[in-house]
């Protein structure tokens, strides 16, 4: 039986180097050898996180290497372990790990609100992604319908950062102040917190979910909840 | 000196008066002028009339015929969002699978979109400007335009999985990009700069960069050069260390570096080519006059004995950026001399 650490390295390789269709080769090559499916996610996937992660870490973010190792494990979640443990896909994330996510009212660039939404699933959150051109009142009475812990938005450029300033009072105005308001995207993180009336300004998303969830990436069935 | 011959002075590496302050303003003249963006971004004479006015004002050592970054996509077929005040956008792409483009045509830019606009602009500037200040046009590089056609992450995903169909597609764009700029150079552009924010460290990876941007590049400065432009410069925004020692071989006079590439490092990445840059853009919104003045002395001290620096942001100062934040920074770089 397959049960070795050293086994599971060319599929984190994979995931890395975002070889989508052979890392669903490898994966289903160790699970059809016995690799239990959960030390697979555990030991496989979230450690090709903690690998990207610690390049983002390193000033070496580049968005085109996080999608495609994104797409390899979106891939391997779903034609690999998805249909081994379906189970699990129906456990609900609780209201700590639920976040609303959207671009903000005037912007409509979406793409690093999907990378965003793709790695807080692959850490084991619950994402309402609102979409783009999102006004801020959207985002608050999502954030209260959901019983989310935090409200992500995003924006590319800065002519926004009024629309994005007007999310604190009106959550406090709601009653909902311990809501976490983090603001990221290419513009934003020139910014100060207090420059936008937000709790965090992100510089990518791995900064974000250092800040969350301080045990990540070892949440093994979180990160298979999130893809769910 | 005048401005042109400062700028030109500084490029070649010689002694100019002072350093140069060039920084890259264009909507905010506008908002600086009491006007709409999208009037600016809509009317050749508007751009003219608030490049001149806030030049006039605050005495930097530019003018830029610009109107947004989506002037080439729209030329193309792309339909566009205005907003009153702010800069368009591209509503959808027009692309669709494998990069197809057998059925685009390139633009002509005295007919296509808004180009017409913007050559108007040039026109308008030249002749108020003479030679006393250059005129620096501003077009896309190849991979933004082709990211704009496709949608950005469709075109990532295509550059990775077939990189062939990529490589038609930015051919595409390629002489999109000389068509426009041809256009501006006959309309009077002393300098050509190409943007091309997504062809970034941040988003392209530098082997890509090398691949796919760097030749394309090449390609264009050498038509640009034989079509009249004076100075060709690359803006490319973001921690661009990782491809900065391509520079040289791109045939550019100029390159602007951001606030995240200290200066001395630029010139040392870049060969001692000429650098601008590279105060924080969002520091015009947010800092106050005084923190503004350290950051250009700061900037022009780490430039230290170069001739070759020309004071400026480290990408588009931003629309709503202060006029005192601005006036602050072009007096600072009088101050410093």
């Amino acid at each position: 039986m397959i049960n070795r650490e050293a086994d599971i390295h060319p599929l984190i390789e994979a995931v890395v180097n975002g070889e989508n269709q052979l890392a669903v080769t490898l994966a289903e090559r160790l699970v059809n050898s016995g690799f239990p499916v959960e030390r697979l996610i555990h030991d496989g996937l979230t450690a090709a996180l903690r690998s990207l992660d610690a390049k983002c870490s390193n000033e070496e973010f580049n968005l085109l290497e996080i999608m495609l190792s994104g797409r390899a494990m979106m891939a391997v979640m779903d034609q690999v372990v998805a249909r081994r443990l379906p189970a699990l896909e129906q456990v609900q994330a609780p209201p700590e790990r639920t976040i609303i996510l959207g671009t903000i009212k005037g912007d409509i660039h979406e793409l690093g609100k999907h990378i965003a939404k793709m790695l807080f699933k692959a850490n084991g959150f619950k994402v309402v992604d609102l979409g783009k051109d999102v006004r801020p009142e959207n985002f608050v009475k999502a954030a209260i319908e959901e019983g989310a812990a935090y409200i992500g938005v995003s924006s590319l450029i800065t002519l926004t950062i009024p629309c994005i300033r007007e999310i604190r009072p009106m959550l406090e105005a709601e009653g909902a102040k311990h809501i976490t308001v983090i603001a990221g995207g290419a513009a934003l993180q020139q910014a100060c917190p207090e420059d936008l009336n937000v709790d965090i300004v992100a510089k990518n998303v791995f900064d974000v979910l250092r800040c969350l969830c301080p045990e990540q990436p070892s949440q093994t069935r979180a990160s298979l909840r999130g893809f769910a | 000196m005048t401005s042109y011959e400062r700028l030109l002075c500084a490029v070649a590496g010689q002694k100019p008066d002072r350093a140069p302050a060039a920084p890259e303003v264009f909507g905010v003249t506008a908002r600086l002028c009491g006007r709409r963006i999208r009037d600016y971004v809509s009317d050749g004479r508007v751009i003219a009339e608030s490049q001149t006015a806030v030049r006039a004002e605050l005495g930097y050592d530019i003018l830029f015929a610009f109107a947004d970054l989506s002037v080439e996509a729209e030329a193309l077929g792309c339909s566009l969002i205005f907003e009153d005040d702010a800069y368009p956008a591209v509503q959808a792409p027009i692309v669709r699978d494998k990069g197809d483009i057998a059925w685009l045509a390139l633009p002509d830019p005295s007919r296509s979109g808004r180009m017409p606009v913007v050559t108007e602009a040039c026109r308008l500037l030249r002749e108020a400007a003479g030679s006393e200040c250059v005129i620096a046009a501003c077009v896309m590089g190849p991979v933004s335009t082709a990211s704009q056609l496709m949608g950005l992450e469709a075109f990532l995903y295509l550059l990775a999985d077939r990189p062939l169909d990529a490589g038609r597609l930015l051919d595409f764009t390629e002489q999109t990009t000389l068509e426009y700029g041809k256009g501006l150079i006959a309309a009077g552009a002393h300098c050509l700069v190409v943007f091309d924010p997504i062809a970034s460290p941040a988003v392209l990876p530098p082997a890509l960069f090398a691949l796919h941007e760097a030749p394309r590049l090449m390609r264009i400065f050498e038509r640009f050069k034989s079509e009249g432009a004076l100075i060709s410069w690359v803006s490319i925004a973001g921690a661009t260390q990782k491809i900065l020692p391509l520079f040289p071989k791109l045939g550019i006079d100029l390159a602007t570096i951001d606030y995240e590439v200290p200066v001395a490092e630029g010139f040392r990445l870049a060969g001692g080519m000429a650098l601008n840059g590279n105060i924080k853009p969002f520091s015009f919104v947010s800092a106050q006059p005084g923190e503004i003045k350290q950051m250009a002395r700061a900037c022009l001290r780490d430039a230290g004995e170069r001739r070759n620096f020309i004071a400026g942001s480290g990408c588009e100062v931003p629309v709503e950026s202060g006029r005192e934040n601005l006036r602050a920074f072009v007096e600072a770089v009088k101050e410093v001399g």
